[in-house]
């Protein structure tokens, strides 16, 4: 079945940056128009069934915790309008253009979590967006592993890279001040 | 005042007799016969267990007597109706279950509702179905759950208010609802035809989902498989008009049952469980017989060519605005992974385009998909289909209306005018009970 290529504006903010208008075609996924036609390849390609969950990004609203999207199987035109970080948008420059890790990245490199880094994009999303949830509504000291493990659990890395992952993020809170109660 | 008086003392007096008349089980009708009241012998329970399997499947006994998570047989599993909570009670061979019970009161229990001691159960257990079996498929079926493993399980209390929690008061709606005496085959109809309306009527009791139930919650015997609200959602209508409106011939509905899949979509939310526990396991033979049966044909449908597409009804027209925005919402959320033209991807995702949920009278079960998502399924010859995530925080109820009318319109063939109401209504019924972990 073909339908012919019906070009349709899009404009969204890309890493705080507002991209477009520009034309895409109708049914591009996010995706490929993150890798095609902003080059930004870091939402990766792993499964295409909404799966993985390698591929996801950040959407952020004003006044909200941001929340995860997979950009294999959600269409580019989608996120007219809406604020996007992929992971490419997560380091700070600094004014002598070196950049600085987020405190999500650091802790993966610290705690070696990842090993070929395929999926590190997603995992660095979604551990972004659950320390965004902690900051607006902390959870007992207890409750950190099981919150840690349903934030992360959608998230498959081939190389079972899941314990230090895990790790990672569970320190990274306990670590992090107003994240955790009593 | 004192023909007043006295007609009062009268109807308490006839009421009170009423009371002890049903209570002393004097109305009870039974239909188990006096020969199961020998014992089968050791050998015999052998012989009969492999049958027994298959009556067990065909009947679906797994599904309601075992807990998600729990021990097999064991029973445990809550049933939500409108008098209360019933659970599920422990059918395995321990003394919690039906380690004790004599063949004639398995088969008093099954066909009659009544357990030893007298104990009445509730029609949640769907004896008034199991009172067609035969009584060589009961014993098959005892002979079989009484060789299972022992689960001592304690039974879980069921939480009924008063009356309802009153057993005795059962053998008034037995009364009412329990039929005095079972289905004869009928000579007018084929071997086929009444092999299928065993199957579909005494042991997969269809009905208990698909028919609508009166007040008292028996079945509308007159509306018999036209469909009704389970939890929420839809047991459609599977008549044979019911089953022509969703896409079903004989030979797609008997692949139905035994694949979970077909072009009219997978099975999900309580037909899941249908298929995966009951039908599934069941002969081709039975599952052929039922499909004709349910479409009330004494000879086979014709064989489907698997590699003939199915025909999409026709669409209706819809207002290009809603159509526009829903396109929007379609093309953004769901052509991922259902497909521009909704053709859906091969163990991935279902198909819309020839898909039954969206021609269903009522569209709950396919709103409930969007909102809460679905679980990865699992079907016979290692075919699957992946979890669909839930859409409740990405679609507000008039972008979900718009979305639901233009996929009823355009590929369900209906005319559809849901409004943003009505879409507030399923997501309120919602529970965290529904929302699939993805």
């Amino acid at each position: 079945m073909t339908t012919p290529i019906q070009d349709q504006a899009l404009s969204l903010t890309v890493n705080g940056v507002p991209v477009g208008p520009m034309p895409v075609p109708r049914g591009t996924s996010m995706q490929e128009f993150l890798h095609e036609w902003l080059g930004l390849t870091g939402a990766r390609m792993g499964c295409g069934q909404g799966i993985c969950n390698a591929c996801t990004v950040m959407v952020e609203e004003d006044g909200k915790v941001p929340r995860e999207m997979r950009t294999c199987i959600t269409g580019a035109h989608w996120f007219e309008g809406r604020r996007v970080r992929t992971v490419e948008g997560h380091a700070r420059e600094e004014a002598d253009g070196s950049l600085t890790l987020s405190p999500v990245q650091t802790a993966f490199v610290e705690a070696f979590a990842f090993q070929c880094g395929y999926c590190t994009p997603g995992f660095v999303t979604a551990a972004t967006v659950l320390i965004q949830r902690l900051k607006a509504a902390p959870v007992p000291r207890d409750a950190v592993e099981a919150v840690v493990t349903e934030a992360l659990d959608h998230h498959i890395c081939r190389c079972t890279g899941y314990v230090r992952y895990h790790t990672a993020v569970r320190d990274l809170v306990l670590a992090t001040p107003g994240l955790v109660t009593a | 005042m004192r023909k007043i008086l006295l007609a009062a003392a009268g109807l308490a007096l006839g009421g009170a007799a009423l009371i002890g008349l049903l209570a002393s089980g004097a109305l009870e009708r039974s239909v188990v016969s006096r020969a199961v009241e020998t014992p089968l012998g050791a050998d015999q329970i052998q012989a009969l267990a492999p049958r027994g399997a298959a009556v067990a499947a065909a009947a679906d006994c797994y599904a309601c007597h075992t807990a998600r998570g729990g021990a097999p047989w064991a029973g445990g599993m809550p049933f939500e109706t409108p008098f209360g909570t019933i659970h599920a009670t422990n059918i395995s061979p321990s003394p919690e279950g039906i380690g004790g019970w004599s063949r004639a009161e398995f088969h008093r229990a099954l066909r009659d509702g009544i357990a030893p001691g007298g104990r009445h159960l509730y029609p949640a257990m769907p004896y008034t179905a199991y009172r067609g079996m035969t009584e060589g498929d009961v014993d098959a079926l005892y002979a079989y759950l009484i060789t299972r493993e022992k689960m001592p399980v304690a039974n879980r209390p069921n939480g009924l208010a008063f009356p309802f929690d009153q057993r005795w008061t059962l053998s008034a709606w037995n009364l009412l609802h329990l039929p005095a005496a079972v289905a004869v085959p009928d000579p007018t109809r084929s071997d086929l035809w009444n092999r299928g309306r065993y199957v579909a009527e005494a042991l997969g009791h269809c009905g208990e989902c698909h028919t609508p139930r009166n007040l008292m919650q028996g079945l509308r015997g007159e509306a018999a498989l036209t469909g009704a609200v389970i939890e929420g959602l839809e047991a459609p209508d599977i008549t044979p008009a019911g089953l022509a409106r969703m896409g079903f011939a004989p030979a797609s509905l008997a692949r139905f049952m035994g694949t979970g899949l077909s072009a009219q979509g997978g099975a999900t939310h309580q037909m899941f469980e249908v298929v995966h526990y009951s039908t599934r396991h069941m002969a081709r033979a039975d599952l052929a017989a039922m499909a004709a049966y349910l479409f009330d044909r004494d000879a086979p449908g014709p064989e489907m060519d698997p590699a003939v597409p199915a025909a999409a009804p026709a669409p209706t027209p819809l207002a290009a605005a809603v159509s526009g925005r829903a396109r929007a919402s379609y093309d953004g959320l769901c052509a991922g992974c259902h497909g521009a033209q909704g053709e859906g991807i091969p163990h991935v995702s279902v198909a819309l385009r020839t898909n039954a949920g969206l021609r269903t009278a009522s569209p709950a079960s396919v709103v409930r998909a969007v909102l809460a998502g679905l679980p990865a399924q699992t079907f016979p010859g290692g075919e699957r289909m992946e979890a669909m995530p839930g859409f409740a925080a990405d679609l507000d109820d008039a972008a979900l209306a718009d979305l639901t009318n233009w996929m009823r319109t355009e590929w369900g063939g209906q005319a559809s005018t849901l409004s943003p109401q009505d879409m507030a209504a399923i997501r309120a019924a919602i529970t965290p009970r529904h929302a699939a972990r993805d």
